[in-house]
């Protein structure tokens, strides 16, 4: 089999993220770091520089939030395929899609649909971005 | 001079892993903390850690101003844009270009202002009063504030898209009494620091009695707070005279007694020295400590006051104070001899 797609989830919310690790786990073409915070997932970001391939991140966390966390992805590493969620009303959403996040989605999350999103993104890295609100 | 971010405690590290990780990133960033903990020194660790730190550091305290004022200091105005404008001066926004604009005291900002700002944070132009012609700034805006904004945004006092677009990164800075492990790391750099102004005094550092009492002290003026005890130390080398003058400007202070036992986080406890005799120990307290106990004495407590209060304010007619207080008669009876409660002597 070829490499698996690296995937970044973050969520402060733990029950979430578990839900996002089991489900995307069980997929064998998917090799699958999590982190609770902004900053931890930058750091996982720096271990593995161009080499994490989807980020999917929740927009509003402590320290850095996702808006942040995707404006420094794609600096340093322009060809990861990003999907924001977002649970907060309409501005950070706005301001992921300012940031250049691929797609995001709102609140209440589909894992089958981020899914199929995610797959959609990674294997089409030249389809022009959008968003989808 | 700007000093560095001094502390050993976890909270503090952490910070410092967070300022060393996005200082690069030049993205907005909001730093929270209550007066006195050091947000400009964080503000200050960014900008040197970052690309920028050979432009300029430009602070607006935007409480500190009337509205018109800090309107014409953040964006500057042309010669004649008012009376009195006489000559053309620059704003603090165009003096941060590649530098910093720190703004403080950000949830004191008007609403009119901040619909202007936020129109700047969008679209990198401003235009000063009375121009007509667009600049364009990149200032790194990184704002601080000891308001809680989500509330300041629930009342309508802060804009919620400002909040988010200025909320890229957050650093809270917790206050001192929660991080006491740093008080002795502060208190030697301070010292140094301010002792060095007069070199032939000598200045006792605090024995180990003296630090168990400074580190168990609330500082609710933070860190700004221990270094004016710092400097009241520097003149008058009398420790006992310095804790004497924060035990009596700060009555909530922990006295000398308990202070004195081997350190304990005061400020989630607070209550519990209420309510348990806390200077026993541990074992011996668990002993007689039964939540339900404790819920008592401290229900009776709320309703001594509460009752106390009402007869108070009915003279004593306990028929209406049962009324107000939606009681029976007969409840309010067994609660006043209960609780102790009594008659103010009749006046002749």
């Amino acid at each position: 089999m070829a490499q698996p797609y690296r995937l970044l989830i973050v969520d402060d919310d733990e029950v979430i993220l578990n839900s996002f690790k089991e489900f995307f786990t069980a997929q064998p073409w998917y090799d699958v770091k999590t982190a609770t915070n902004g900053l931890d997932a930058l750091k996982i970001l720096k271990q593995y520089p161009n080499k994490i391939h989807g980020l999917i991140t929740d927009l509003v966390m402590p320290n850095i939030s996702g808006v942040g966390l995707i404006s420094i992805t794609r600096k340093m590493s322009p060809d990861t395929r990003i999907i924001a969620i977002t649970g907060w009303g309409n501005h950070p959403g706005a301001l992921a899609s300012e940031a250049d996040a691929d797609m995001v989605l709102n609140k209440p999350i589909n894992l089958f649909e981020i899914e199929r999103t995610m797959m959609t993104l990674l294997t089409n890295p030249k389809e022009p971005r959008q968003t989808k609100t | 001079m700007n000093p560095p971010i001094i502390g050993v405690s976890r909270q503090i590290q952490k910070i410092r892993d967070l300022i060393g990780h996005v200082a690069d990133t030049c993205l907005n960033i909001v730093i929270t903390g209550e007066t006195g903990v050091g947000k400009e020194v964080v503000a200050q660790a960014l900008f040197r850690k970052s690309p920028r730190v050979n432009n300029a550091f430009v602070t607006v305290n935007c409480a500190a101003l009337p509205e018109t004022l800090l309107e014409s200091e953040l964006y500057g105005f042309e010669k004649g844009a008012f009376t009195g404008a006489q000559k053309k001066r620059r704003g603090k926004f165009e003096m941060a270009h590649k530098g910093v604009l720190f703004l403080d005291e950000i949830g004191d900002m008007p609403l009119a202002l901040q619909s202007k700002i936020l129109h700047v944070l969008q679209s990198g132009e401003f235009s000063p009063l009375g121009s007509e012609q667009d600049i364009t700034t990149d200032a790194w805006v990184i704002a601080a504030t000891n308001c809680n904004l989500e509330e300041k945004i629930k009342n309508k006092e802060f804009r919620e898209d400002l909040f988010y677009r200025l909320n890229i990164i957050k650093i809270e800075i917790p206050p001192l009494r929660e991080r006491p492990d740093d008080i002795p790391p502060l208190l030697e750099y301070y010292l140094d620091r301010y002792a060095a102004q007069y070199p032939d005094r000598t200045i006792d550092r605090p024995d180990r009695k003296t630090m168990e009492q400074l580190c168990s002290f609330q500082w609710p003026g933070n860190v700004r707070q221990l270094q004016n005890s710092i400097k009241k130390q520097v003149v008058l080398n009398d420790w006992n005279l310095v804790i004497q003058e924060l035990t009596q400007t700060n009555p909530a202070v922990p006295s000398s007694k308990s202070a004195g036992n081997v350190y304990k986080p005061a400020s989630p406890f607070s209550m519990i020295s209420e309510f348990l005799d806390i200077s026993k120990s541990a074992e011996s307290i668990f002993e007689d400590l039964s939540l339900k106990k404790v819920k008592k004495k401290a229900v009776d407590r709320v309703e001594k006051e509460i009752i106390g209060y009402v007869l108070d304010k009915t003279a004593w007619n306990r028929s209406k104070a049962s009324k107000i207080l939606k009681i029976s008669y007969k409840t309010l009876l067994y609660k006043i001899s209960d609780l102790g409660l009594v008659p103010p002597p009749k006046n002749p």
